[in-house]
């Protein structure tokens, strides 16, 4: 279980609770969190569920794959080094605190 | 309400009747006259969540609310897509429909073998050819000043992008086409199963092949495709091949189609597109919205309540995907094509785990056919006394499109 912070455009933020293997996309789905999209529901074959991962967290979290990396090329936003798909970040103990940043559109 | 219900249904006992709403889906006189018009009307007539005993299918909930059927396509541990698809199989040959009839988590790691193929960068490497393709189509009839646009053009060239995706000779064009048309617009039960039965003894002799000689297609890569280190079955790997086939042939076909008779009737919005070349993903996204031609099925794991409507185990539910897309409470004017809207889930593609795998092929191949036919014909008509008449069946589109200019 680990205590997830999700963060709007606006700087509104919302804390939830996302149990382990969960992905980061299904704490925000379940939670009505509408900034995440995911499209696909977790298929790597959207890019609907961006995230900006804090930066203090961005090495407990780990590298995307390759084909995360594909898919992060379609999104809307503007993509930075932190850019991450929510629906490949996989909750454990260890991301207890996690902070993302939500982008303006999905789309 | 006072359409009679025939007698062979049983309505469980916890549907409530006046929820109980035979709507003729896929078969009846309404839908057939203009099936999108029909399922947009639905938001108007009736309530988000009904239940509409069926001639064909199963008795169903129905759900036509874009929020609902999202909601039902992201939470598979409550509604399972097991057993959903409504093909029917031979139980004593049974084969499952992979991976549309897999839960996660095992769903992911059989959709996983043909990811790679179906990336945006991977399709993006088939556009010149595609683009080839669509003018090869249109040299044929360009010079008759007109064509039956389903079987010139709308139906050869997903068939051949197909048959170049899975590793198949381009010269079984023909024989494809009339397979998938056997086996599922046919009104006559004999030559739907002649044509299962031709087809299967087709897939099953190529898997043969693809085993002896394997290549870099997908009919290959599920034959020699691993699940979680596994190899697959026997029947998993043919109910993989022969789902890509249902699921990749009729699809763009059927939206080609629904989109060139809307094209043929809206001179101004074609122009529309013409004059604004930069925008056709955009346009692309609209057409598909509005033009959406599939359902997705689903059956309930536990007893679940839904806008306060009381669902029981093992119930089955169709998410009306064409309807949900004109919802007006996510898309203002639904019925307005309008090329500028602000981009929502579309659920042409269906959403969640079971989203469409070649949504970016599919999307690809009618941008493309839409630039391609545009830039080559730009002003067409249907043929003088032309009644557009749909076809029966879970694939929404017109039977015959005939065009001239």
């Amino acid at each position: 279980m680990a205590s997830v912070t999700y963060v709007d455009p606006d700087g509104s933020r919302r804390k939830v609770e996302v149990p382990n293997d969960e992905s980061v996309m299904r704490g925000a789905v379940n939670n009505m969190i509408d900034g995440i999209v995911a499209e696909c529901g977790g298929g790597l074959a959207c890019a609907t569920c961006h995230c900006y991962v804090d930066e203090a967290w961005i090495e407990r979290v780990g590298e995307p794959s390759r084909t995360e990396l594909e898919m992060l090329e379609m999104v809307a936003s503007e993509r930075r080094t932190n850019s991450r798909l929510s629906c490949q970040i996989i909750v454990t103990d260890a991301l207890d605190g996690l902070l993302v940043y939500l982008p303006d559109s999905q789309f | 309400m006072t359409t009679p219900i025939p007698v062979r249904h049983n309505i469980p006992a916890h549907v409530p009747p006046e929820l109980v709403l035979p709507i003729g889906l896929v078969e009846g006189p309404e839908f057939l006259k203009a099936p999108h018009a029909f399922m947009a009307s639905l938001h108007q007539t009736h309530p988000p969540v009904f239940f509409s005993p069926s001639e064909y299918g199963p008795d169903v909930w129905t759900l036509i609310k874009h929020e609902d059927c999202f909601h039902v396509l992201r939470h598979p541990e409550i509604f399972t897509s097991k057993t959903s698809t409504p093909f029917p199989r031979d139980p004593d040959n049974y084969f499952p429909m992979v991976p549309v009839e897999i839960d996660p988590p095992d769903h992911r790691k059989y959709r996983a073998i043909l990811e790679p193929m179906l990336t945006p960068a991977a399709i993006g490497k088939l556009e010149v050819k595609i683009r080839k393709l669509a003018n090869d189509l249109i040299d044929e009839f360009i010079g008759d000043g007109m064509c039956e646009f389903t079987t010139a053009f709308g139906r050869p060239l997903p068939v051949s992008v197909f048959l170049d995706l899975m590793g198949l000779p381009q010269d079984m064009r023909d024989t494809f086409v009339s397979w998938a048309m056997g086996l599922l617009h046919s009104q006559n039960q004999a030559e739907m199963q002649r044509a299962m039965d031709d087809t299967c003894a087709y897939l099953q002799k190529v898997i043969e092949e693809k085993t002896r000689n394997p290549d870099d297609k997908a009919v290959s890569a599920i034959v020699h495709g691993r699940a979680a280190g596994n190899p697959l079955t026997a029947p998993e790997i043919f109910g993989f091949v022969f789902f890509l086939f249902i699921a990749g042939l009729d699809t763009v076909f059927a939206t080609l189609n629904n989109i060139f008779a809307w094209f043929a009737d809206n001179p101004e919005r074609r122009h529309e597109i013409i004059s604004n070349p930069q925008n056709i993903n955009n346009a692309t996204e609209e057409l598909l919205r509005v033009f959406s031609v599939t359902f997705s099925g689903r059956s309930l794991t536990r007893d679940y309540e839904l806008r306060g409507v009381k669902m029981k185990m093992g119930d089955r539910v169709t998410t009306v995907l064409p309807a949900a897309n004109y919802d007006p409470d996510v898309f203002e004017n639904p019925s307005e094509v309008d090329f500028n809207r602000v981009r929502k889930p579309n659920l042409a593609f269906a959403g969640g785990v079971h989203s469409c795998m070649g949504a970016h092929l599919a999307r690809m191949e009618t941008k493309i056919c839409i630039e391609e036919f545009l830039r080559r014909i730009p002003d067409f008509r249907l043929k003088a006394g032309t009644k557009l008449e749909y076809l029966p069946g879970g694939v929404v589109g017109p039977k015959v499109v005939p065009l001239q200019w």
